[in-house]
């Protein structure tokens, strides 16, 4: 499966990749509409990312989240009604929902902020496993 | 003697919240005690001793059906 | 497919903060269907679901007016905060009629996907009315705007083979069986007067169409009166901004907050996702309060024979969602899957049963003697596609059971059936009866109060031992909790409007165990207060369990941990947030006390609603019989000595039984009059014109009944 990763240790806070992140999927600088979001804990800095754990797929309500074919959790927009209950359910915090949005969002490994990354401080990890 | 519940209810020394929950059938989950008006966590229970003369309050929360 | 009778082309109504606006007429008599408009007077004054119902149905009938009269109607409505999805318990229709059962209006409530559809497909309630001579099937698409009604006679009559063909028929594909929802009943509501209306959801993880029921009060003996077969609706394309509510960043906001909390703490408190409300079998058997053998004690040893930890680990299907509406993070409608079935038509086959929730092991298991889940199950399942509300079935049958064993009835009477406690053949045997129109199961479809006169008129049994052990009031029977040692809930029960169901108020933990409400006054405010705040939930399409079953972590530190205060604040939050009003918790109080003064007013109306009524057979009260007194003989001695002042040493058994129910009669009285005091009521139970003035209910239409009674 497909998971995004974060080295704290390289990661100087620039938040380049919640741009890049907003920008390809909202059109927006707003970093609440990023699906990574970048804490700053007394200058170390933490990012918060789906993990693919999956938590999410069997308490849907509406069984609008499922995991495809490269073990990457992915919510179906036209199934979702927009309950929020993944988001109250993420144990990561790592689901996301806006107020002008219809259904919540959150990473899908895609790889964009990889590349938007100036110190390597991202990438995706791909393993056998199929994350069940 | 103490109160539970202002009930009065026998007392022993090195009574504690479990023993006392124990004896009194109390096996529902969802209960709230307070020893004089004090907050008693649950896992606090097996250590908190209740002295002679003490008011424990055992709150159970459903409200059911 | 059944030949189309009528048909009309509509445009659905887009929904307004809440409301469409517009109520649907159909009279399956005359095949008239008409658009209504639902004015600000019925929103100011009624609110929505419950209220809707029963402003609908005062219009409908006269004081003549019996639950079999075609002008009778089945009125349902969801509700101006129903189909919101992000907030859990937000699905609930609520359903009203003429009961046969009570001969006074019921309400009861339903999940299930059918009244937010129904909604979204333009419709803030349901008026049915007439009687057809062959069955109809209705449906309504609320995307294209058509309703039809056609014939119904070929389809099948079991909710489970019914619901199952409507649903692929009118989904037309798999992934569109999401957005129907049928309501039907079942091959027993055309013999028995306690039929119930299933109202469906189609689970696509299961692949299976499933149940929650407006079981309550004879609703789909009604329906099937009416020559109902079905009512179907389709809805495609549910989001959370369906209701067009007034600001929808604070129902998200709300709506995360209470899902978070069910993730962090539903594991630690009521374990609602695991087992749903079956969770509390062996709490009650603990407290005493679990009713067995026809109430005649609170538990059993072998109560733990049907503990949830058997039903969790060998039949409830673990770790799906299992919510009756969207966005229930709750997720309690827990479902046992490949369940084998031994008895009846369908013997052989696995099916998947919705339960069991509580009321279910506890009526259908120990309230009838049987200790065995599979039997609960299958009884579950056959209660349900049969159309039969399993709550009075259980306690009707409680009070059969009694009887028999107690020789006022016998098998000359029961054609043979040997219907001792414990014998779940013998039940599943009355239940198949039911379903034939056949046999003993013709009578038992009567309920506990025709069936009292039956007993004593034509089989010779006793009529007082009757009276007392009949556990029902207004004709409805009793749900199940025992209930004898907390005199708060015995008014919980017996001083409501439909009839003793614990949807008003359910206070035996904070009166018998908590010791908090110790006055009559305390008990009266209680009788208030909850009755109110949970006839709200009716008004608005909203299901009570995620108001208590689950409460804040720091709900401790409140002054009134019992009302839940965060969670009062939310739906008050979240009534502003979709309806665009500014109401407070007074003001919510105030607007169910509108619709159940209405409700008590109605009573009156159709002959009932008086003091008297509110009377509770002894069984409720306290010990009836020697066996009962001896089996808590400690404690009813006790209460003797420091209640009355009594020597138990000194007095026979009789006697001390006697005493005991002089003692305790009186004390329900006392209780009467305070409640009837706080309600603003007469000692008489009616409703006083001063008080229907204070909260904006002094209606000609109101006061012209109450002043018969003054």
């Amino acid at each position: 499966m497909k998971v995004l990763t974060h080295k704290q240790e390289i990661c100087t806070g620039c938040r380049a990749c919640e741009l890049a992140c907003s920008q390809a999927y909202f059109r927006t600088d707003d970093r609440l509409k990023s699906a990574i979001r970048i804490n700053n804990n007394f200058n170390t800095f933490h990012a918060i990312m789906c993990t693919q754990c999956g938590e999410c797929i069997n308490m849907c309500t509406a069984d609008a989240i499922h995991r495809d074919k490269n073990g990457v959790v992915r919510i179906d927009r036209k199934k979702c009604v927009g309950c929020l209950g993944c988001v109250g359910f993420c144990s990561e915090l790592s689901m996301f929902y806006s107020d002008d949005l219809l259904v919540p969002f959150k990473c899908i490994a895609c790889n964009i902020c990889v590349k938007a990354c100036p110190e390597g401080a991202l990438e995706i990890l791909v393993s056998q496993s199929k994350g069940d | 003697m103490i109160s539970v519940n202002t009930r009065e209810q026998p007392w022993r020394d090195g009574l504690n919240v479990q023993a006392l929950l124990d004896e009194m059938g109390y096996v529902f989950r969802h209960i709230i005690v307070r020893v004089n008006g004090e907050y008693v966590p649950e896992e606090a229970y097996a250590r908190r001793l209740i002295a002679d003369g003490d008011d424990v309050q055992v709150l159970h929360l459903i409200a059911g059906g | 497919m059944g030949k189309i009778l009528k048909q009309i082309h509509y445009t659905p109504a887009k929904i307004e903060r809440g409301y469409s606006n517009k109520s649907l007429y159909i009279n399956v008599g005359d095949l008239r269907i008409e658009e209504k408009e639902v004015t600000g007077f019925m929103k100011e004054k009624f609110v929505g679901g419950k209220g809707f119902d029963l402003w609908y149905l005062w219009n409908a009938v006269t004081p003549d007016t019996r639950w079999d009269s075609p002008e009778n109607e089945i009125v349902m409505s969801v509700g101006p905060l129903g189909g919101i999805t992000q907030y859990s318990g937000t699905g609930k229709t609520l359903v009203c009629a003429i009961s046969p059962l009570t001969g006074i209006p019921i309400d009861s409530n339903a999940g299930g996907y059918f009244g937010p559809l129904l909604k979204f497909a333009g419709w803030d309630a349901l008026e049915l009315q007439g009687k057809a001579e062959k069955d109809l099937i209705i449906f309504i698409d609320g995307n294209e705007g058509v309703i039809s009604i056609e014939e119904g006679e070929e389809y099948p009559e079991d909710s489970h083979l019914l619901a199952e063909e409507l649903t692929t028929r009118f989904a037309g594909s798999e992934e569109d069986k999401v957005h129907v929802s049928v309501v039907s009943s079942g091959s027993a509501a055309k013999h028995v007067l306690m039929g119930m209306l299933n109202f469906s959801f189609y689970d696509p993880r299961r692949k299976t169409v499933r149940f929650k029921q407006a079981a309550r009060g004879g609703l789909g003996t009604i329906l099937r009166d009416k020559h109902i077969k079905a009512l179907v609706v389709k809805f495609k394309g549910i989001k959370p901004n369906l209701n067009n509510p007034a600001d929808i960043a604070a129902l998200n906001r709300i709506g995360v907050k209470y899902h978070k909390e069910m993730h962090d703490l539903d594991e630690k408190q009521n374990g609602m996702r695991k087992i749903g409300t079956a969770n509390t079998i062996l709490v009650m058997n603990k407290y005493d309060l679990l009713p067995t053998r026809n109430f005649q004690t609170g538990g059993d040893p072998e109560a733990v024979k049907i503990s949830p930890e058997v039903f969790i680990t060998q039949y409830l299907t673990q770790g799906l969602h299992d919510g009756c509406w969207y966005g229930c993070t709750m997720s309690c409608a827990k479902a046992a899957d490949h369940f084998k079935l031994l008895t009846g038509p369908y013997a052989g086959q696995c099916v998947t049963v919705d339960g069991p929730e509580y009321e279910c092991a506890a009526g259908l298991g120990a309230n009838l003697g049987i200790f065995d889940p599979q039997a609960i199950l299958e009884q579950n399942f056959y209660c349900d596609t049969y159309g039969i509300d399993l709550i009075s079935y259980a306690t009707t049958v409680a009070f059969i059971m009694e009887c028999y064993e107690r020789e006022q009835i016998g098998p000359e009477h029961t054609g043979g059936l040997d219907l001792r406690f414990g014998n779940a053949a013998a039940s599943l045997e009355l239940l198949h009866q039911m379903s034939r129109g056949e046999g003993f199961g013709l009578l038992a479809g009567l309920g506990i109060r025709r069936l009292k006169q039956v007993f004593v008129e034509r089989f010779g049994a006793d009529p007082k031992l009757l009276e007392d052990i009949g556990m029902e009031n207004k004709g409805l029977e009793y749900s199940e909790y025992l209930h004898k040692e907390s005199l708060a809930q015995q008014g919980g029960f017996a001083l409501t409007n439909k009839g003793p169901q614990h949807d008003e108020a359910w206070l035996i933990f904070m009166d018998m165990v908590n010791n908090q409400i110790p006055t009559f006054e305390d008990k009266a405010y209680a009788l208030f207060y909850y009755p109110m705040f949970r006839t709200w939930f009716g008004l608005c399409g909203l299901c009570k369990l995620p108001w208590n079953d689950i409460v804040p972590a720091d709900n401790y530190k409140t002054d009134t941990p019992a009302k839940v205060p965060e969670h009062v604040q939310n739906y008050v939050d979240i009534f502003n947030a979709v309806t665009g009003k500014k109401i407070d918790n007074d003001e919510l109080i105030r607007q169910s006390e509108r619709v159940y003064n209405f409700q008590r007013v109605f009573n009156l109306r159709m002959g009932s609603g008086l003091r008297k009524h509110d009377k509770a057979p002894y069984r409720s009260l306290g010990p009836v019989t020697a066996e009962e007194y001896l089996s808590r003989q400690e404690r009813y001695d006790k209460q003797l000595r420091e209640l009355q002042g009594l020597d138990p040493e000194t007095l026979s058994l009789e006697e001390k039984i006697a005493a005991t129910r002089t003692w305790r009669e009186k004390q329900f009285e006392l209780l009467t009059d305070a409640v009837y005091k706080r309600r603003g009521w007469t000692n008489d139970g009616v409703p006083k014109p001063e008080h229907l003035k204070e909260i904006g209910m002094d209606l000609p239409m109101l006061l012209e009944v109450v002043e018969k009674h003054l």
